[in-house]
């Protein structure tokens, strides 16, 4: 039976490469996946082991909470710490350090920023013995207020050596410096794609605002002193506030908070791979059920000499078993291409993914054998147990296999499901905030499709059975009425992908309108500055400080982030002065005045205001990482949270008394009564001259930048689920093939009566895209109303309207076609060539 | 064991056959394994004539067939339908002649099966785009007794119905030839002489012209005239045949 299976599977290669093809994508998917996290984290762990290798204890203020949103953030620690610390028995070097924000110009004075990535300034180590993985590929360590030493990826990006001048932003203004130094990390050329300025510990102390403070305290212990007892020896001397870690915790800390935002960046990737896969599954199942119909004759045939049923089955599962391993093993491979593929994919549109080289965890490995083999053995089941109840007589009969439609029950279960995933999508619509839901609704739905899909291919072959007789559309027709459940599985892959597209599609149209809305409706500032790169850092304070002696301007209003727990749930909270904040926004006060607003009160929104049942004059807790509880009076409620952002508004004076970072995330600006708008515009260009990563826009810009992120978003997802796409594709070629194959007799038969080989190829052609029209009209329908449920629950994320993008919808129905036509190609050549004679010839 | 004189006296003109072949010779392969399926036949068939080609496997009878009608091409000689020359016409070309000007009937596999009987006995006009004729096309049904059987779908058809609707499907857009390869092959007796009996009246009440290949003596006694094959050529051939004489000819061929 082995030697059967494995001839049958060589004895068709064009079959086997289409199929090994769509699990292989699959499984691509999925080990791509594993591979780009691995890698990733490997890198992070071995950044961070470098970084702390030689600190034995580490000393640091203690966080009030910390997560996600934190970002590690601090409160600095005093100086004289280090003496305190320095004189603990067993210490043998204890070092301060500090880190804060820097932004290296290049020499066009424009600002190097890795996407994503922070741009850091930091202080060097002092002693040699606490550097770490910190080593000078080229000159000598800092030391006063005018030398820096640059990270070895920003000078090569720049092209400064040792001896150039270099400019640098920081909080306060630039500085211009002399290179002494460049600086790797081991053998990485940055610290995780941040770039670094490192100065002497007095310079930085001074540069970063942290005159008299540090950042943490870094500790060798003395020969023979274990970690462990030193960190406890240390802790039992420091303040309240303060806590001793050993090195490794550190390392291990960092390694976990890294693979914790991994976490959800695998997940998005690892839906991806799940469609690719649902996909690929599809194809391997409707390859199987034609290739068991196809050898009804054969497999009668062994039955009738003695083969027994196991016999049978097994033979099938055993192609099933090779296919998925062949492919388990080239898609293994492919992945490991695919995540260098998406980490190239993600640094084109600015997001640096820090490298090392690829991570090929056994999970890995497992993961991708037990997808490809288990997806394409549960696939090929189902149709080798129809197999194996193929009467041994059927091998007498002319055997054209027939695939029948459905019967009541499934009908009525398809119909059901298919409404019920509807409703609920129309439920969730209507009530709003509801993914999870949106999700299974979705699912529910498509499941419907799955029960009733021969149903609706019946149903599509009857609206397209017509025109003149003989016509290719009618004879496409009947052939896709003829075999209704292999046309709608073909269908259905291609169902899946569109389904997401779509999905994706109306929300972020829904996301680009809700943009301009927003911008629209409550935002009366004339220019809003941003910081020019969309990662981490901010504009320094100092633009905000030029900007209110311009007589042109009525308002400055800055605007700064921070992570922060709002009565216990961790949120965004954002701080505003009080002053010139009407003439910005138009917040839309619901309840309270904002003319209590100011120092002790903040501004809630109105949604979350019901939800704590808070009402102005009550008091509210908001918890800071850095410095913990503060209590806080509500002033008044607003309506429009999204334009400034967060549903949370503090006073500047209270945010700034929390945060350590000064950088703002925003600033917006009102005009002055009677000036002329071009002109302010350069004086304000002309102002923040020397904050080169200051971006002014007008609110129209502005809309229209962060509506380009979202297509770009957009574009991204759509050529992740490409290869679902394309596995699709071949699942069309795949059934086109086959069942040319199979209706090689008919076909011959048809041009000895006079069909012209244009005529064959246009029938199969129309039967192409009959199918993929089935396939893009249920995934488009299914994709906008999930896309339209989606918009919907992310009503409290800032998607306020709705918008169905129905030239977008309607592109991707003519490339559906497009596609029909192309699929069809090949097949459509097979089936004109057919040779007449031998089709009507009796064997 | 040749007769040739009555033979060559059609081939010399064209005048009243509705198909000829001129030195018809088809080979396959070459050199050493060269096969020669026809070896310079030289044959024509009489309009509103039926007649039966016999012969024993693979004397090449149904190699002439096909290459009389357009459905493979000789290897050198030439075949006519009417005035046109075969070998003149491109693949396309022959695909039109077969789909306008000849009719077919199989021995099996006869019908498209997702159209009905109606959808297949006109698809050659349908594929064509031309207009029906509705008369000819109700005389032809009604011949053939097919006018309760036109919606259904060949699974629904028996055996013998499914070879009616094909001599339908061959005699509706009135071809020059109707060409038949074993037609009766796969039938029992009953319906085998039935269908033969439509065959013959289509040649007499409706005046078409039928060529057929056959094996079975009773089929070929409903010709006109019956021409022999054996080993690629044509060896004799009988006028108003019955079974005994088709018998006898064949036992006198194959001793």
């Amino acid at each position: 039976m082995v030697k059967l299976s494995l001839r049958s599977l060589l004895m068709h290669k064009l079959r086997l490469f289409l199929t090994v093809a769509a699990v292989t994508v699959g499984v691509a998917f999925v080990s791509g996946t594993f591979v780009l996290s691995d890698t990733m984290s490997k890198a992070f762990d071995e950044l961070y082991e470098g970084l702390t290798r030689g600190t034995d204890v580490a000393v640091r203020a203690e966080a009030a909470y910390s997560d996600i949103t934190t970002q590690g953030q601090l409160r600095p620690l005093d100086e004289s710490l280090v003496d305190v610390v320095r004189d603990v028995p067993g210490v043998e070097v204890a070092q301060g350090s500090l880190t804060g924000f820097a932004l290296i110009l290049d020499k066009d004075g424009e600002p190097i920023q890795p996407g994503g990535a922070p741009t850091l300034g930091a202080s060097t180590s002092a002693d040699e013995r606490l550097a770490g993985a910190f080593t000078y590929r080229d000159g000598r360590a800092p030391s006063g207020a005018n030398e820096v030493a640059l990270d070895a990826a920003s000078a090569a990006k720049a092209g400064y050596t040792v001896g150039d001048e270099v400019d640098i932003v920081f909080e306060e203004g630039k500085q211009t410096f002399s290179v002494v130094g460049v600086v790797g990390f081991g053998e990485t050329d940055s610290l995780a794609g941040a770039t670094m300025a490192a100065f002497d510990t007095a310079t930085a102390q001074q540069l970063l605002g942290k005159t008299g403070k540090v950042d943490e305290i870094a500790v060798k212990a003395a020969e023979g002193v274990g970690a462990e007892e030193l960190r406890d020896d240390i802790a039992a001397a420091l303040p309240e506030g303060v806590e001793a870690l050993t090195g490794r915790e550190v390392a291990e800390e960092g390694s976990a908070a890294v693979r914790e935002g991994l976490g959800l960046f695998t997940n998005i990737l690892l839906v991806f791979a799940g469609v690719s896969l649902l996909v690929g599954s599809f194809v391997i199942w409707n390859t199987f059920n034609v290739l068991v119909a196809q050898r009804r004759r054969e497999v009668a045939l062994l039955r009738a000499v003695g083969a027994t049923r196991p016999q049978v089955l097994g033979g099938i599962v055993i192609e099933a078993l090779v296919i998925g391993l062949v492919s388990a093993a080239v898609g293994l491979l492919s992945g490991i291409g695919l995540a260098v593929g998406i980490r190239e994919l993600l640094a084109a549109i600015g997001i640096e993914v820090p490298t090392t080289s690829a991570a090929v965890e056994p999970r890995t490995m497992v993961a991708a054998l037990l997808v490809g083999v288990v997806v394409t053995v549960v696939a090929a089941v189902a149709p080798a147990w129809g197999a194996t109840r193929v009467a041994p007589v059927e091998a007498l009969r002319e055997a054209t296999p027939v695939s029948g439609g459905i019967g009541p029950v499934r009908r009525t279960v398809g119909l059901v499901l298919l409404l019920a995933g509807l409703v609920g999508l129309v439920a969730c619509a209507v009530v709003e905030n509801q993914p999870l839901l949106t999700g299974v609704s979705t699912l529910v739905g498509f499941a419907g499709l799955v029960t009733s899909g021969p149903l609706l291919a019946r149903g599509m072959a009857r609206l397209a059975d017509r025109g003149r007789r003989g016509g290719g559309w009618r004879m496409a027709a009947r052939n896709i009425a003829r075999a209704p459940r292999r046309s709608a599985a073909t269908a259905l892959a291609l169902t899946i992908g569109l389904t997401v597209v779509c999905a994706v599609a109306v929300t972020a149209a829904s996301t680009k309108t809700s943009l301009a809305d927003i911008v629209a409706d409550g935002n009366r500032s004339d220019l809003i500055l941003k910081p020019a790169s969309t990662g981490a850092g901010g504009m320094s304070p100092g633009a905000a400080e030029v900007l209110r002696d311009l007589d042109e301007l009525d308002a400055v209003v800055e605007a700064r982030y921070s992570g922060a727990q709002v009565d216990g749930s961790s949120s965004f909270v954002v701080g505003m002065p009080r002053e010139g904040l009407a003439e910005v926004a138009d917040l839309g006060i619901a309840s309270g005045s904002l003319d209590d607003f100011g120092r002790g009160s903040m501004l809630l929104g109105v949604k979350q205001a019901q939800a704590f049942g808070l009402e102005p004059g009550d008091g509210i807790t908001v918890t800071f990482p850095e410095t913990g509880d503060v209590e806080l009076t509500v002033a008044a409620t607003f309506e429009r949270d999204a334009i400034v952002g967060s549903a949370y508004l503090l006073s500047l004076d209270d945010f700034a008394a929390n945060v350590t970072s000064r950088l703002d995330s925003a600033i917006l600006l009102s005009y002055a009564e009677g000036v002329a708008p071009a002109q302010v515009k350069q004086s304000v260009e002309a102002a923040v001259a020397d904050y080169p990563n200051v971006k002014v826009s007008d609110p129209d810009e502005l809309t229209k930048d962060a509506q380009a992120q979202v297509d770009q978003m957009l574009g991204i997802v759509t050529a992740l689920l490409l290869l679902a796409v394309v596995v699709a594709i071949l699942g069309i070629v795949n059934t086109l093939v086959l069942s040319v194959v199979e209706r090689t007799r008919e076909l011959g038969l048809m041009r000895a009566v006079g069909a012209t080989r244009k005529q064959v190829r246009t029938v199969v052609r129309r039967e192409s895209v009959l199918m993929s029209l089935l396939g893009a009209l249920t995934g488009i329908a299914l994709g906008t109303a999930a896309g339209i449920a989606l918009s919907r629950s992310l009503a409290d994320q800032g998607v306020t309207s709705l918008e169905v993008p129905v030239a977008t919808l309607a592109v991707y129905l003519v490339v559906a076609a497009v596609v029909g036509v192309l699929a069809a190609i090949g097949p459509a050549r097979r089936a004109s060539r057919v040779d007449v004679l031998r089709a009507i010839t009796v064997e | 064991m040749t007769q040739p004189a009555l033979l060559t006296k059609n081939d010399e003109s064209a005048d009243g056959t509705a198909a000829r072949v001129v030195e018809a010779r088809k080979s396959y392969g070459s050199g050493d394994s060269e096969v020669v399926a026809l070896d310079g036949v030289s044959v024509g068939f009489h309009t509103g004539a039926f007649t039966a080609i016999m012969g024993p496997s693979g004397s090449g009878k149904s190699t002439l067939m096909h290459c009389m009608a357009g459905l493979d091409t000789l290897t050198s000689g030439q075949a006519f339908v009417g005035d046109t020359d075969l070998a003149t016409l491109s693949d396309r070309q022959r695909t039109l002649l077969r789909r306008d000007r000849l009719g077919f009937v199989f021995q099996a596999f006869n019908l498209v099966p997702t159209l009905t009987a109606e959808e297949n006995i006109t698809l050659p006009g349908d594929l064509a785009g031309g207009r029906l004729d509705r008369e000819w096309f109700d005389t032809v049904v009604s011949t053939l007794k097919l006018g309760d059987r036109l919606d259904h779908r060949p699974s629904q058809l028996s055996g013998g119905q499914q070879q009616r609707v094909a001599v339908a499907r061959a005699l509706v857009s009135r071809p020059d030839v109707v060409f038949g390869d074993e037609p009766t092959g796969a039938l029992d007796s009953r319906t085998s002489t039935e269908l033969l009996r439509f065959l013959r009246s289509a040649v007499d009440d409706l005046a078409q012209t039928v060529v057929m290949v056959t094996h079975d003596p009773v089929a070929a006694s409903y010709a006109d005239r019956v021409v022999f094959l054996a080993d690629g050529a044509i060896v004799d051939e009988l006028l108003d045949p019955t079974r005994d004489t088709v018998l006898e000819t064949m036992k006198r061929l194959g001793d």
